[in-house]
């Protein structure tokens, strides 16, 4: 018993350095993750810059009401990942419709929107999310003004093997996205990671060794952009800024 | 506690760094050399959390080496390298959040690094702490320098750059097989050949050599075809 004090000792101490170590430097990472978010937001619309802050002053933060699909306002510290796991902000999503996997979808959305002195829309970003291979993909993609070609895509969480899945961060990939088109003629979702190269405006290069992880994006892409997404409010997004 | 002389000292820090290398001659650690000698930078980051990790690591196991039961050592060991670890993960979170982006998992494995675990149960557990944290730092300047070659190897001739700093011609063509990890197999074999040729001590002798004349040319039958 007596040999096994010391070690005991050990451990203990060393369990309270770890947590003493990680809880006060806790504020300090989540400054970082949440600097990082801003960078990827920005790199999603195709501006890489130093000034973030600056940069992020530009844009219209909005959210969006997914039951009536309107625009409201809500406190702007609110943050719709973690919405999406409180079971007052969010609703279940019906299994016919989860194409992405998602289980919950929160009530209310974010939307990032560039606007100009006339109030019209330059550019938006729309956080996506959705299954792949090992687990949840974070990310978000980028439209024009003409809320219909893309202007990029990022993840800036996911657990996609490296060098296959893992390729969703590769640019060579990413700018395949660049002037792809999201709706038809229809006004359904028409864009989808295909197998191997693409040939139209609503295909993206397959990733060899990742059809999982790219049928995950074409899915995330369908069920974000599609009715039960911001499909509705982006179709009238120009009136509703209007009213904000 | 006897000082230690200065001889002893200078052997402890200075032997791992070419006569003792850990990965040149002993062939350890050599899974974060291939990963993270892309970028000097982002080696260096790793380089000094290895380092520091191995010499705190060292001098607390050196410690308790007396009270630490022979049938748990090991779990011993671990529990101190992790925390250390754990300690220098959260940090580099914090203050260098880049860098650790780019190192991910392998700030991680610095737990299961054969040099870290190798001098705690060779070294540490035999020898006094002051002892010991010079022995870790020592072997931890070994790991660095050999990182830190390749790391400027790799980056220079793989992209043209020095800390990020262009140095190369706008002609030279970047050589994109030295940005993948086997090429530091290459560089490290290199380097291994470098030193050797100079400390024939450090050559292995061949355990298992081919004896002469092993090699008997077949002989085809020619009855059989006839028959």
């Amino acid at each position: 018993m007596n040999k096994l004090i010391i070690p005991l000792i050990a451990c203990i101490a060393c369990a309270i350095v770890v947590s003493v170590t990680a809880v006060s430097v806790r504020s300090e990472q989540n400054l970082n993750i949440e600097n990082e978010k801003k960078v990827k937001i920005l790199a999603a619309a195709g501006i890489q810059t130093d000034k973030i802050d600056e940069e992020f002053s530009r844009i219209k933060t909005v959210f969006v009401d997914f039951e009536t699909n309107k625009l409201v306002t809500t406190e702007p510290a609110y943050d719709h990942i973690k919405a999406a796991s409180n079971p007052n902000l969010s609703s279940v999503i019906p299994k016919a419709d989860d194409i992405a996997v998602l289980k919950r979808r929160e009530n209310i959305g974010t939307i990032y929107v560039w606007v100009d002195e006339k109030n019209t829309i330059e550019k938006l970003v729309l956080p996506i999310r959705g299954y792949g291979l090992w687990g949840t993909l974070y990310g978000y993609l980028s439209l024009d003004s003409d809320l219909n070609t893309v202007r990029g895509i990022e993840y800036y969480d996911h657990k996609e093997t490296p060098g296959l899945g893992g390729e969703v961060d590769n640019p060579n990939w990413k700018s395949d996205w660049y002037g792809k088109k999201i709706y038809n003629d229809d006004g359904s979702v028409a864009l989808y990671v295909t197998k191997g190269a693409s040939s139209t405006d609503y295909e993206i290069d397959g990733i060899s060794g990742a059809t999982l992880t790219t049928n995950g994006v074409s899915n995330m892409i369908k069920y974000w952009l599609g009715d039960n997404g911001y499909g509705p409010i982006i179709k009238n997004l120009n009136e509703e800024i209007e009213k904000i | 506690m006897k000082a230690i002389p200065a001889k002893e000292t200078k052997k402890l820090l200075f032997t791992p760094i070419i006569e003792n290398n850990p990965i040149a001659l002993q062939i350890l650690g050599i899974c974060s050399a291939l990963a993270v000698t892309i970028k000097m930078d982002v080696t260096l980051i790793m380089c000094i959390a290895l380092t520091s990790v191995i010499t705190l690591s060292n001098f607390f196991i050196s410690l308790m080496r007396h009270y630490i039961p022979d049938s748990i050592r090991i779990i011993v060991q671990m529990t101190v390298i992790s925390s250390l670890v754990i300690i220098v993960d959260e940090l580099l979170k914090a203050y260098a959040y880049e860098a650790s982006k780019e190192l991910s998992v392998f700030v991680g494995l610095i737990i299961t690094n054969c040099i870290v675990m190798g001098r705690a149960e060779a070294y540490a557990m035999k020898n006094p702490p002051i002892k010991s944290m010079l022995d870790g730092f020592g072997n931890g300047l070994g790991y660095s320098f050999v990182l830190l070659v390749v790391a400027t190897v790799r980056e220079i001739f793989g992209n043209g750059t020095f800390f990020g700093v262009q140095v190369m011609p706008d002609s030279y063509q970047v050589n994109n097989f030295l940005l993948l990890p086997p090429s530091s197999f290459i560089i490290i074999g290199i380097m291994i050949w470098v030193i050797r040729s100079f400390s024939k001590s450090q050559v292995e002798e061949d355990e298992n050599p081919l004896k002469a004349h092993t090699f008997k040319p077949l002989r085809v039958k020619k009855e059989v075809q006839s028959g």
